[in-house]
């Protein structure tokens, strides 16, 4: 059990406990939806879930569609950590996506061993600027990240949209993309490394790349000095102030951290998926890391569990919109509120519980 | 208690439907609507009137007869509403062996392009996009590329506009300035010039990017500046910034109970959008050339390549309705059906801008 406790996976268990809770209670009232509008339950549920669990499309595209929400995720759970709301993980994937692409175009003709790297480093860097950007902007005169970051989810969208129209898309393209990056810039997909995964399914390095994120978050938060810095600030900003933390500088950081996160986004779009900047690709990511970190109590095995939930219902979604006759996607969305909505009245739930619980204790 | 009542029916349909199950013998058809969704009253929604109509003889209302017979197919759709979903979509159809899958708008063309190679045993469309083989000039064997000859019905629309026209002025305002759209120009002032060689067209276009289909403030502006200039008849080919066209020519006002400027739809029949102000609607058949590409799979006729819709077979043309029966004189329609006669008939070849 300390053994356990070292890894911080026993407070992790039980944290996790009402979100579980609350992704079944989510589930019966959106099953109890579905009798009412003259479909079968049970038939949802399959679509839903079990399709997304198939091999190897089902799995293949889950974790894809996981791939940019566990990065999200992470990047609004450091932010969360020093105390910090990062509303603007949207427009930090949007200006590292084409950040990624434009040096994938500008210097097409690297080779792979160059090229990946400085894409990859090209999606990171700018990220974490467009996300240092209000924390710096926090730490010197101390307006409100969440305002500024929303505000600069608005820039960036616009930014990037103007310079693909503008100067980096093939003239008469009638779809609002780039020019394809160089070959180089190919990240590898895991058809091509996993046996029995056919080559179409886009899952790719990326995903491999997030799993190691979240490891590395793990450590960094809790293991090193850093992280219990930020972690310091974000609890208590003002003893952390007095036992000799730069609060200012904590800020920066964990914003930039934050951004580069999201950032990383552009790694599996661009990179992995479609080999040049497409105009809107993005699905809300930005925001539904929220949903994802909210879920997963701000801690990096939570977030990639919870963005695999939030995978499973976008893949299903899909399927529950083809294949029943009078359910549309929108019930995922209603899902997804739904378990947001019943996430967020754990508070009441803990209100009654913990001082029984403490009792026991 | 009432509301128990009023459930008990909802749960025993629910319990006895015969749930996901599709009957295998009949011919399946996947559906994966563009962005916009199936009830976009646009291109979307023609779509979607001819995939109903081929389910089951019906509009999508569930009650006006299309006129046409049901064809026994099971119907399934998909509306994306992000460009990450469609290939999934896509996929979804394909891997369950779909008899056909339609991909509807241009947009789709790259990701059809993709899953079409991955299975060549399965049938697709495509409405308003070509998709070659890897060569890049034969046409995909297992795919059907459904595309309107735009620039032949806006040739009919232009002779309308020229009849009708007092100061011989036009306009045109188009959405995104693409190839396509230049053809709705360049078919419609050619028309305009076969009724009078001197007639003055102005042309202008809401702007370059996708949002040009969805600025009607930006769409009035330009009306309202070729009103300005003498323009008495407007064609808006601008997708939701065209309403903004039917706004500018209704603020023009009428004298002794007719429209003093008139505004031409297209896509879908847009007569009924103003009523008096609309000269007419330039359409294209997306619903006829849906329901035509199913029956030739159920027929077992499916061909790959390229179908054109164009006046012959009625795949795009104008309309003359209730609503604008008033204010098409009879002179303007016996001139364009000499037109559409002598296009089909091959003595007037209308340039095609997109093929320049």
């Amino acid at each position: 059990m300390t053994r356990l406790d070292s890894w911080g996976l026993t407070p992790l268990l039980r944290e996790l406990r009402f979100p579980l809770v609350a992704v079944v209670a989510a589930f019966l009232v959106a099953g109890l939806i579905v009798l009412i509008l003259g479909d079968n339950p049970l038939d949802m549920y399959w679509l839903l879930v079990g399709t997304a669990f198939t091999w190897p499309d089902g799995i293949g595209y889950t974790l894809f569609y996981a791939t940019p929400l566990v990065f999200t995720g992470l990047a609004v759970a450091v932010a969360f950590r020093c105390g910090l709301l990062n509303i603007g993980a949207e427009g930090q994937l949007y200006v590292a996506a084409f950040a990624a692409a434009w040096v994938g175009i500008e210097l097409a003709d690297l080779p792979g061993v160059f090229l990946l790297p400085i894409c990859a480093a090209a999606a990171i860097l700018s990220g974490a600027i467009w996300g240092g950007i209000p924390g710096v902007l926090k730490a010197r005169f101390g307006s409100h990240e969440v305002i500024n970051t929303i505000m600069l989810n608005f820039i960036a969208v616009a930014l990037v949209s103007y310079f693909t129209q503008y100067h980096y898309k093939v003239p008469g393209d009638p779809i609002l993309q780039t020019a394809p990056v160089g070959e180089g810039a190919h990240l590898a997909r895991l058809g091509s490394i996993v046996p029995g995964l056919p080559e179409r399914i886009p899952l790719n390095l990326a995903f491999v790349l997030a799993v190691v994120a979240c490891g590395l978050v793990y450590v960094f938060l809790w293991k090193t000095k850093w992280g219990y810095e930020i972690r310091a600030t974000g609890e208590n900003p003002g003893a952390a102030e007095y036992g000799g933390i730069s609060v200012r500088t904590q800020i920066v950081v964990a914003m930039a951290i934050s951004g580069g996160l999201a950032g990383m986004v552009g790694i599996n779009e661009v990179l992995g998926y479609r080999h040049r900047y497409y105009d809107g690709f993005s699905d809300n990511y930005g925001f539904t890391g929220i949903a994802v970190a909210l879920l997963g109590r701000n801690h990096p095995a939570g977030v990639l569990v919870a963005a695999l939930l939030f995978a499973v219902l976008q893949r299903g979604g899909v399927q529950v919109d083809a294949f029943t006759a009078d359910v549309s996607k929108d019930i995922v969305q209603i899902l997804q509120g739904l378990v947001v909505l019943f996430v967020a009245a754990e508070a009441m739930f803990r209100f009654r519980i913990r001082p029984a619980a403490e009792r026991v204790a | 208690m009432r509301l128990l009542l009023a459930l008990a029916p909802l749960v025993s349909a629910a319990a006895c439907a015969p749930g996901a199950a599709d009957d295998p013998s009949r011919v399946e058809v996947g559906i994966v609507f563009d962005i916009g969704g199936k009830d976009d009253r646009s291109f979307n929604a023609a779509a979607w009137a001819g995939v109903k109509c081929a389910e089951t003889g019906f509009l999508p209302d569930g009650r006006t007869s299309c006129g046409r017979p049901p064809l026994g197919i099971v119907l399934r759709d998909v509306e994306p509403g992000t460009p990450t979903s469609i290939e999934p979509a896509m996929r979804a159809f394909a891997e369950r062996h779909y008899d056909l899958i339609i991909g509807v708008g241009f947009a789709q063309g790259p990701i059809m392009e993709v899953v079409a190679r991955d299975y060549p045993d399965v049938r697709f469309a495509i409405i308003d996009g070509v998709i070659f083989e890897d060569d890049g000039k034969t046409p995909k064997k297992n795919v059907a590329s459904l595309v309107f000859n735009e620039h032949e019905g806006s040739y009919l629309v232009g002779v309308i506009a020229a009849k009708t026209s007092r100061t011989q002025t036009l306009g045109f305002v188009g959405g995104m300035d693409i190839p396509l759209i230049r053809r709705f120009a360049k078919g419609y002032e050619e028309g305009a010039r076969s009724v009078n060689p001197d007639i003055r067209v102005i042309e202008n276009y809401v702007g370059v990017t996708d949002a040009a289909w969805n600025n009607p403030g930006k769409g009035k502006e330009l009306s309202m500046a070729q009103i300005g200039r003498g323009a008495d008849v407007i064609f808006a080919a601008a997708g939701n910034s065209g309403l903004g066209a039917f706004d500018a020519v209704e603020q023009a006002g009428t004298e002794n109970g007719r429209a003093r400027r008139f505004v031409i739809g297209v896509d879908s029949n847009q007569n009924g959008v103003k009523p008096g102000f609309v000269l007419t609607s330039m359409i294209k058949r997306v619903d006829t050339a849906v329901y035509d590409i199913v029956k030739k799979v159920v027929d077992g006729g499916f061909t790959g390549g390229f179908h054109v819709f164009g006046l012959e077979g009625d795949g795009v043309g104008y309309v003359v309705d209730e609503y604008n029966r008033d204010l098409v004189s009879p002179e303007a329609i016996a001139a364009a059906e000499e037109a559409r006669t002598k296009i089909v008939a091959g003595e007037i070849t209308v340039t095609d801008a997109m093929a320049q």
